[in-house]
């Protein structure tokens, strides 16, 4: 049965107006980074940026690939931290989720109000970088960089919310009775039907990583353990990676592509996890269900 | 055979009973008799060979006259502060903290048993035994630790120049009895509520614990290892001593912070905060609510995507595009102000177009994860809701307002409380890239976050003030979510965070 409703039309136009202007004003910024990142410097400092290239060229991309190895290693270097990170993470969130999803575990509250706690109390930064730099010793070392961020408080309770939500306390009870332990529950039981929750973690987890500039910053020692986003935040500030570059690939400095280059690393730097996203999105608004500390 | 509830109706028996008085009576007496010995005139340390001591110590005459023999653990910090032994700073303030502690748990475990009648059903009075024997071994570890501190002095300084009070031996002895009878009753309450203990639980569910393991070493390293740092705040850091022999400065870093930054410090942080959360909330709340009537599956998947995007972009992308927008020779917006013939604008040297610009950056990156939030609670919210309400004639305005706004509520509670528990935490990263070291700006972009991460990378001597400013962010934040999670909880158990 179909009942006309008259301010139907009215809220269509409300609705078409603001998403278009929302979804034009969201995409815009990135179709300014790709067009600026195909325009020539000069161009650039003589009328600006604009929406599209007015002279395509590619002389950007050439200028950061003439000289591939610094950019190669921070590469590398991201998709190590943004692996192992992914992969480890994944694995102690969920763990950790399925235990304070339990009903029959006496210390869950308690054990997820401790996690929670970390993020409303704590030593803050200076006693946290003094762990890692002076009394573990980890400065410049790959693991200091991607070890600090391996649990996120929150995607621990996202997960949690998730599991407590697709699989029914009935369900494991019979396994149980079924004569299942707790291994075999989480193997054989849970984790099939986590698919969207496992999607959207993973996902927050990746990103948190690919974007990571903050840890690289205190604690590298040297440009070998860059991130990439560190590597770019450096080429950004520092005029000095531009002149080196310029250098190498035997250019003058006064034409070194100085605005479009930052432009083109900024476009190659976020690819990757812009890729990922359309492969995850249909599991993500299942995936995200916020729900309380205490279970 | 005898089955728990037969067990406990013996336990029920009148000599049972009276033997069970007596029992707390005795508690009651530990818990006073370990408060008592924790005041001020009781000494647990004693400075027993003064003038060698103080000699050793290097101290001068006048502080000399300062000091006074006797010393409880709650008041040794200031001989400590007095006479600037940074060696024994860490110790006194860890053992202070403990004894602090302890006496909390022995007073709420007497409040505890006062309000024992209007406790939840079943639990008995199982919850006021484990606050009583946490507060045992509370004290107990008080005095253990601080006659480790008196024998570590005196090995630091090479002769015996502290020597324990009685108080000091009187503490453990009571404790254990305490803790020792407390076991006791525990033990036919127990029975009585049919409640099991952690060695119950842990043969039961030793594979939940195993699974326990990474996340419990990750959380010791990063968080509540850090967090004896906190006793920097209390020290003039140096990296010249050993990271905790510092000397103990008291709350001097405090009282240079409220003398200089930090109400403004605070003024920014909690206004970007309460900005964010507002705005942020209502525009991510309007733009799901428009998004999930959108009926077309291609059209709404598009934009759902498309403003999402924006939460991929790094804050150093951010940072490139900010200035690419708002430089003033090339900026985007200068270029469009002089092509229509206006002045150009110097973003960069004008502090108040900042929050402006911070603002909405931070909207741009985040009504689409928000929206997303609240979407998925939209999208679960029964059909059958609408359609009832069309045939009762409600038109969509008025299905949005009595249908999809109420059932949000929840949602919106949810995400508002661990919002305020991040109140004083601003967001680093989006500040400080787009305004780095830029000086000039400060005035109305500096927060807590980036003040302190100024402090960590550029002065190294100032860590203790550092510390200080990182503590009093913590702790206001802290009292926040405390308090708005109370208030909330006693409207309303059901919204309660924790």
């Amino acid at each position: 049965m179909k009942i006309k409703d008259p301010s139907k039309m009215g809220f269509s136009v409300i609705k078409g107006v603001f998403l278009t202007i929302l979804s034009l004003l969201c995409v815009l910024p990135f179709v300014v980074i790709v067009s600026g990142s195909f325009t020539s410097n000069q161009e650039i400092i003589r009328n600006g940026f604009s929406l599209f290239p007015r002279d395509f060229t590619v002389e950007a991309y050439k200028t950061i690939f003439k000289t591939p190895e610094d950019i190669l290693q921070a590469y590398k270097m991201n998709v190590y931290y943004t692996g192992i990170g992914t992969v480890l993470g994944l694995i102690v969130i969920t763990l950790t989720a399925y235990v304070i999803s339990r009903k029959e575990f006496k210390y869950r509250n308690t054990v997820s109000f401790l996690i929670y706690f970390t993020t409303i109390f704590g030593g803050g930064m200076i006693p946290w970088y003094l762990m890692y730099a002076n009394v573990l010793n980890l400065r410049g070392t790959t693991l200091a960089i991607w070890f600090p961020a391996l649990i996120t408080p929150f995607l621990v309770i996202l997960m949690r919310t998730f599991i407590t939500g697709s699989v029914p306390d009935a369900v494991v009870e019979s396994a149980k009775i079924d004569g299942a332990g707790h291994w075999r529950i989480f193997w054989q039981i849970v984790l099939p039907v986590l698919g969207p929750g496992l999607a959207t973690v993973g996902l927050f987890q990746a990103l948190g990583y690919w974007n990571d500039w903050y840890r690289s910053s205190m604690f590298s020692t040297s440009s070998k353990t860059w991130s990439l986003q560190f590597y770019l935040y450096d080429l950004v500030n520092s005029t000095q990676a531009m002149r080196q570059m310029a250098q190498y690939a035997n250019v003058n400095t006064a034409d070194l592509p100085t605005q479009s280059v930052k432009l083109a690393m900024s476009v190659v730097a976020t690819g990757p996890i812009l890729i990922l996203y359309p492969f995850v999105q249909r599991y993500f608004v299942s995936g995200i269900t916020v729900g309380a500390v205490k279970g | 055979m005898s089955s728990p509830i037969s067990t406990a109706r013996l336990a029920q028996g009148s000599d049972r009973r009276t033997d069970e008085r007596r029992k707390l009576i005795v508690l009651g007496l530990c818990a006073i008799l370990v408060l008592v010995l924790f005041l001020p005139f009781f000494t647990w340390i004693r400075v027993a060979d003064q003038d060698a001591l103080y000699s050793a110590m290097g101290l001068k005459a006048s502080v000399i006259k300062k000091l006074t023999p006797d010393h409880s653990i709650l008041t040794f910090l200031s001989f400590v502060e007095t006479s600037k032994q940074g060696v024994l700073g860490f110790w006194s303030f860890l053992l202070l903290i403990v004894a602090l502690a302890a006496i909390a748990l022995c007073l709420l475990a007497f409040i505890r048993y006062l309000r024992r009648n209007r406790v939840a059903e079943g639990k008995g009075m199982l919850r006021t035994y484990s606050t009583f024997q946490k507060g045992m071994v509370f004290s107990f570890a008080t005095a253990v630790g601080t006659i480790g501190l008196i024998i570590f002095a005196n090995h630091h300084y090479g002769l015996a120049g502290f020597a324990p009070g009685i108080s000091l031996f009187l503490v453990p002895v009571i404790s254990l009895v305490g803790y020792a009878i407390s076991k006791r009753l525990e033990k036919t309450e127990r029975v009585l509520c049919r409640e099991h203990g952690f060695i119950e639980e842990f043969r039961r569910n030793w594979i939940l614990f195993l699974f326990l393991v990474p996340c419990f070493v990750f959380f010791l390293i990063n968080n509540y290892l850090p967090m004896t740092g906190i006793y920097f705040a209390f020290t003039q850091f140096n990296f010249r001593d050993h990271l905790f022999a510092s000397p103990y400065v008291g709350f001097k870093n405090f009282e240079f912070l409220v003398r200089s930054e930090i109400l403004h410090l605070t003024q920014n942080t909690i206004l970007y905060n309460l900005v964010f959360i507002v705005v942020g909330n209502v525009l991510q709340v309007f733009f799901a609510i428009l998004i999930s009537h959108v009926a077309n599956q291609r059209l709404r998947k598009t934009s759902q995507t498309m403003i999402f995007m924006p939460y991929f972009v790094s804050y150093v992308i951010l940072r490139v595009l900010v200035f690419n927008m708002f430089e003033y020779e090339v900026g985007l917006i200068n270029n469009f102000l002089t092509s229509i013939d206006r002045a150009k604008v110097d973003f960069y040297n004008t502090p108040s177009y900042w929050p402006w610009i911070i603002t909405l950056f931070y909207l741009w990156k985040n009504v689409g994860y928000g929206m997303v939030v609240y979407l998925a609670t939209i999208t679960g919210i029964s059909t059958e809701y609408y359609e009832a309400a069309q045939i009762d004639g409600a038109n969509i305005y008025q299905q949005i307002r009595y249908i999809t706004v109420p059932l949000l509520k929840p949602t919106f509670i949810i995400l508002l409380l661990y919002a305020l528990g991040g109140i004083m935490k601003g967001q680093f990263e989006l500040f400080y890239q787009l305004v780095g070291n830029n000086g000039t700006l400060f005035s109305t972009t500096d927060i807590f976050d980036t003040y302190v991460y100024r402090i960590t990378t550029t002065q190294p001597l100032s860590m203790g003030l550092g510390t200080a400013a990182g503590l009093f962010q913590s702790l206001f934040g802290f009292i926040v979510i405390v308090l708005t999670n109370f208030l909330i909880k006693r409207k309303n158990p059901e919204y309660a965070l924790f």
